[in-house]
């Protein structure tokens, strides 16, 4: 995966963890605001940096026909 | 060439025309040399007969039809499918005139033709690789989840291809993607496939995954994925394999032997990457899911402040009932030591010094009385 790619599954994995935490023992009414921001931001970068990527494509220069 | 002997002369036209005298070699020579001129390739459709294999190399067979017959013959390397007599095949061969006079084609290729010899075709060679555990589902791999370098095999110019490149970029970004031109029907389309095949296997960076696409196509046209050299050759690669050949109902030997089958090229687009909306739409209602929840705890511990009050109070009551209880209690035992409900029970209180001649008090509970103590008895 790439780096940016890379960072997205990081990202994805990141709000997976504070989605977690609103259901887990540490849930605090007095953090839950913090971190519904941090999750909020974090889903909105994912989907910039999803709608940013691009795919390379290389038409390879072999050829493959019975001369080469 | 050795030169004309004996030279004839014909008069034409008033002009002196030689003829030419040749050596039956040198005849048989000139023959073919005509028959590469004219036809360097020559396509032929018949029906095989009397089919065999020589010394596990040499292939024989006649091709005919109701009007006649030509002797054919090729290398079993050639074969890349099964042939049987009475199957209907298209020959691509060179005329030739052999040194002993014998008309045959040299066959360079030879592919079943007509729906009943594919379909023969395809399922002869279906059971051999069969047997072989080509197609063993132990054999399959799991693809990437998300591939971040794949290969493509496919002709840049076909349907199939747009459709590929289109669904994957609509579905996910940040691939890297090396795409092998090559023929996707033809003769010569197997063998390019396995070279795309092989180049893609001897990289130093492998790809995670190569995928040959392919769009619909008569059965004739994706004969192609029914080579068997091209099976081997997926079925041996390094790299998993990916195949979107075809439509949803066409089913080639290319399908069975790859890691995955596509039942398109959309299709393989769709199993090979996610689709991002649809992750964004995932996180967005992951994080929208968050709102009902930090409501819930706030309505929550609102209904535990405002149930304080009730709380306090049900507190001082209890501690009002105890502190009853106890007065109660201490009331009873008050009233257990009323000197004058002890009078009540029978007993009497005497005042005065208890000797002998005193005069004393005795109080009862009804009346007073006054009294001599004339005796004293010590217990």
């Amino acid at each position: 995966m790439s780096s940016t790619n890379k960072s997205i599954q990081e990202k994805t994995t990141e709000l997976s963890k504070l989605v977690d935490w609103f259901d887990g023992d540490q849930f605090t009414l007095e953090a839950a605001l913090d971190m519904f921001k941090k999750a909020e931001k974090l889903a909105n970068d994912i989907e910039h940096d999803l709608l940013l990527l691009k795919n390379e494509i290389k038409i390879v220069k072999q050829k493959f026909n019975s001369d080469s | 060439m050795e030169k004309p002997t004996n030279q004839p002369i014909f008069k034409t036209y008033g002009m002196d025309i030689v003829q030419q005298v040749f050596s039956v070699s040198d005849f048989i020579a000139v023959v073919n040399q005509t028959f590469e001129y004219a036809y360097p390739n020559v396509e032929v459709e018949g029906e095989v007969a009397s089919f065999k294999v020589n010394q596990g190399k040499y292939v024989f067979f006649d091709i005919k039809d109701s009007g006649g017959s030509i002797a054919c013959f090729m290398t079993v390397w050639q074969l890349r499918v099964p042939i049987e007599d009475g199957m209907k095949v298209i020959v691509s061969a060179v005329p030739k005139l052999t040194r002993w006079g014998k008309f045959s084609l040299t066959v360079k290729s030879i592919r079943p033709s007509g729906a009943g010899a594919i379909k023969k075709s395809f399922e002869l060679l279906k059971e051999k690789l069969d047997k072989e555990g080509l197609f063993a589902v132990e054999r399959k791999r799991r693809l990437p989840s998300i591939p971040n370098h794949v290969a493509v095999i496919s002709s840049t110019t076909a349907a199939g291809y747009a459709d590929f490149i289109k669904i994957l970029s609509d579905r996910w970004g940040g691939v890297k993607i090396d795409v092998a031109n090559v023929q996707v029907q033809g003769i010569d389309a197997a063998d390019q496939i396995i070279k795309a095949v092989e180049y893609f296997n001897q990289q130093q960076k492998l790809p995670e995954v190569i995928v040959i696409i392919r769009g619909g196509g008569s059965a004739d046209d994706l004969s192609t994925f029914n080579d068997e050299p091209l099976v081997r050759s997926i079925g041996a690669s390094r790299i998993p394999t990916l195949v979107g050949v075809g439509h949803e109902t066409d089913e080639s030997l290319v399908d069975l032997v790859a890691d995955v089958r596509a039942s398109t090229p959309s299709n393989a687009a769709q199993i090979l990457v996610p689709d991002k909306h649809e992750i964004i739409r995932s996180t967005q209602s992951q994080v929208e899911s968050l709102v009902p929840r930090i409501i819930q705890v706030v309505d929550q511990q609102k209904a535990a402040v405002k149930s304080y009050p009730t709380k306090i109070l049900e507190k001082i009551d209890s501690a009002i009932d105890q502190q009853t209880g106890a007065i109660s209690n201490l009331k009873n035992v008050l009233i257990q030591l009323d000197p004058n409900n002890v009078l009540k029970r029978g007993y009497v209180i005497v005042r005065g010094l208890i000797e002998v001649g005193s005069r004393i008090e005795i109080e009862s509970n009804k009346a007073i009385i006054k009294a001599e103590v004339i005796n004293v008895v010590n217990k």
